[in-house]
């Protein structure tokens, strides 16, 4: 099985923007974004890349991926339905109008996915278009006052264009949708981070939060590294283990946080 | 996001007469071309840049700024050329000039149009105040949410570094001028400035300790100027028209003209551009049309979400301008009004409220991450009515140990609205009080420490304590 890796087109992106960027670290907001438009979405694999990329330790990454919302995950429908839930789209009941007919369309209550895991629902924060309620993202397309026929023409488009009608969601013997699993993987236990020490230990230069880690000395290793947990929250996948960025010869990590 | 307000002055100005006024930054909106450069430029754009840069002593425009009385459209209402003075001289590190494009408080969409419709407008701003701060290098960060925004100001970044508006020696001069756009992914903290500058240095959007101020150690630890959109597009027309042109309009102390957005229970909600310290209910009737038919005015946020409420008393006597919404308690904020009209249900409203702070707490600070959550299960059981007495006690008592102890004002931003429901619609709270019959609940150990068990047991007796440890939670 070979790695997946962004095109040369996304790479060329990304390099032009390294003129750009001080350290790149700070490309992560960005580069994210390329790794979900290569791809779709953002996995465990799309996250290592980006991680190799900026120079940064995969943990960061899974802590960037899981505080942003907007960025779009593997469990999230192929079309991920957002649909405003702040007050001035609730205002008479705006918002509940437009979940309720995403319910009836395609069976889904908000934060649940379709069993064929071609839509998602949610309910998202404030999209900034409040004068015209209820607002709805579907991926990349924004639309205001989404309810009525409106909603109903666009969900049947996109059922049309997947071959699917309502009954195959709703109907009798229609599979029951699943919860939207927006959890990372645990990171396998002999992995270790870039710019940590065996204890676990970070080292840190203050007056160069951004420079290259201070590496530790060498000491020996008196506490083992925990074991992963006994139920991985999902299990990583077959044949792409975690790469220690820092072992990997191919890629440049100046202004990363590697450790020898 | 709004911040708190600078300094509440008790005294309200005299109300200005409603005037027809001519929009200055939102004039082409309408124009279905108004994004493109080749409009642009032939309506003057880049013009006042060129004249400026390269000539004019950066000094003089920062003074021309200052003399303005321009203040912060994001929230805050700082003026502008007095946080351009701040700027740290001769640190011998890269300035940068951030703009604040995320525009996440609630009831506001004015950064969207600037930026989706009059992208150049934008440019042009930020072109004439790198100049004048002497920046090399301005950061635009959108919120991810504005798609179509951010591919119409990626292009005309790209049109105008094909012109030589950007990029290395701009109009012919020896000033180099790189400007990135970096798109957000959905977080409203990082509408707060330091909270922004972590998301573009690569991080989770946590704000930071200030002081120092970005303007001393800001974006990679280097001085930096945070303006929002708004702002920034401003000083154009500032520079080109002169100080006194843009004093004509507004207040003495609020200055110029603002985008305001109208939204909720008006006939015409939108995006108005009118002069500062217009009547507020001039503003409602004559641009919103008044309120929809059938319904009367319950109660209006004046600023974005986290603004404290108006009743419609209040709103009588507000004028739109930085002291008049001080004066009452409240805040201009980011310019977000919201009309809520007799049919809302303050509970739902203030619950939703609440809703949104928990969700968009960044969790650094302990008052902030359990206190909006102690808000938001609070505000929720007075909207299932299983409400208990005194709850609304506690909701004023956590509102009021949150505000002013966290790194940034989110804390502040969740208690403000909190204890303005409180304050106007006390006997709303009251009267969900066990208007639902309680949901049965194990108790534990833990529940006995809190302020609220102990309430809870003073009005229904005892619980029966089943399970005890410290660590049990239900």
């Amino acid at each position: 099985m070979t790695a997946k890796t962004l095109s040369p087109e996304r790479l060329r992106q990304f390099h032009d923007w390294a003129d750009e960027y001080p350290n790149k670290r700070s490309m992560l907001m960005m580069t994210l974004r390329l790794v979900e438009e290569e791809f779709g979405s953002i996995d465990d694999e799309g996250m290592r890349i980006a991680a190799d990329l900026c120079g940064v330790n995969v943990a960061h990454v899974q802590g960037m991926v899981t505080f942003y919302t907007h960025f779009k995950r593997p469990a999230h429908g192929k079309h991920r339905f957002m649909v405003c839930a702040t007050l001035m789209c609730a205002l008479d009941g705006n918002t509940d109008a437009a979940l309720a007919q995403i319910r009836a369309k395609l069976g889904l209550q908000p934060g649940q996915t379709s069993a064929d895991g071609l839509f998602s629902c949610e309910k998202v924060e404030c999209l900034a278009d409040c004068d015209k309620p209820p607002v709805l993202q579907k991926d990349n397309e924004h639309f205001c006052s989404m309810k009525g026929a409106v909603l109903d023409e666009y969900i049947d488009s996109l059922l049309a264009r997947e071959g699917k009608t309502p009954a195959d969601y709703t109907g009798a013997g229609a599979p029951a949708p699943v919860a939207t699993d927006l959890r990372v993987a645990v990171l396998p236990a002999a992995y270790t981070f870039p710019g940590e020490t065996e204890t676990g230990a970070r080292r840190f230069d203050d007056k160069n939060p951004h420079g290259p880690t201070v590496p530790e000395p060498q000491a020996p290793r008196t506490t083992a590294i925990p074991p992963a947990l006994k139920t991985p929250l999902t299990a990583p996948v077959a044949g792409t283990p975690f790469r220690n960025p820092g072992a990997s010869a191919t890629h440049d990590h100046k202004g990363g946080d590697h450790h020898g | 996001m709004a911040e708190t307000p600078a300094t509440p002055t008790p005294e309200v100005p005299a109300p200005k007469p409603f005037v027809p006024f001519e929009p200055v930054l939102t004039r082409y909106i309408h124009d279905p071309d108004a994004h493109t450069i080749e409009h642009f430029l032939a309506r003057g754009g880049y013009e006042t840049a060129r004249r400026h840069v390269g000539v004019t002593d950066p000094a003089t425009l920062v003074a021309t700024v200052k003399d303005s009385g321009l203040r912060g459209r994001g929230g805050a209402g700082f003026p502008t050329g007095m946080k351009w003075g701040f700027l740290a001289k001769g640190t011998g590190k890269p300035t940068y000039l951030a703009v604040n494009g995320d525009e996440s408080e609630p009831g506001t969409h004015k950064d969207r149009h600037i930026l989706e419709k009059d992208p150049h407008q934008l440019l042009e701003g930020v072109i004439l105040t790198c100049w004048a701060i002497q920046s090399n290098h301005a950061f635009i960060y959108l919120r991810g949410e504005f798609i179509l925004g951010y591919q119409r100001l990626e292009a005309a970044v790209k049109a105008a570094k094909e012109k030589g508006f950007i990029g290395k020696g701009i109009f012919g001069t020896g000033f180099d001028l790189k400007v990135t756009v970096v798109r957000g992914a959905g977080a409203y903290i990082c509408g707060e400035e330091t909270g922004m500058l972590s998301s573009i240095e690569g991080g989770r959007g946590y704000p930071k300790i200030k002081p120092p101020f970005p303007a001393v150690s800001g974006l990679f630890k280097c001085p930096t100027i945070v303006n929002n959109v708004e702002t920034i597009a401003n000083v154009t027309h500032i520079v080109k028209h002169g100080a006194d042109w843009h004093k004509q309009w507004g207040t003495e102390k609020s200055p110029g003209y603002k985008i305001f957005c109208l939204s909720g229970a008006v006939k015409k909600p939108g995006v108005y551009e009118v002069p500062l310290g217009i009547r507020m209910i001039d503003f409602i009737n004559e641009y919103g049309g008044g309120l929809v038919e059938g319904r009367t005015m319950k109660a209006v946020i004046p600023g974005g979400l986290s603004a404290p409420l108006l009743t419609p008393e209040m709103v009588e006597k507000c004028t739109l301008d930085y002291e008049s919404l001080a004066g009452l308690g409240s805040m201009l904020g980011s310019g977000g009004i919201t009309v809520l009209h007799d049919g809302v249900d303050m509970m739902s409203a203030i619950y939703n409220t609440m809703r949104f702070y928990h969700h968009e707490s960044c969790g650094q600070c302990t008052p902030c991450r359990e206190g909006t959550g102690w808000l938001e299960k609070l505000a929720h059981k007075h909207h299932a009515g299983h409400a208990a007495a005194g709850d609304a006690d506690l909701l004023a008592d956590v509102a009021k140990n949150m505000r002013g102890r966290t790194i940034c004002v989110l804390a502040d931003a969740a208690a403000m609205p909190m204890q303005s429901y409180l304050q106007h619609f006390r006997p709303e709270f009251d009267k969900r009080v066990g208007e639902a019959p309680r949901v049965a609940k194990v108790r534990t150990a833990r529940d006995e420490i809190t302020p609220a068990a102990k309430r809870d047991a003073a009005v229904h007796g005892a619980p029966s304590v089943e399970k005890v440890g410290m660590g049990d939670r239900t």
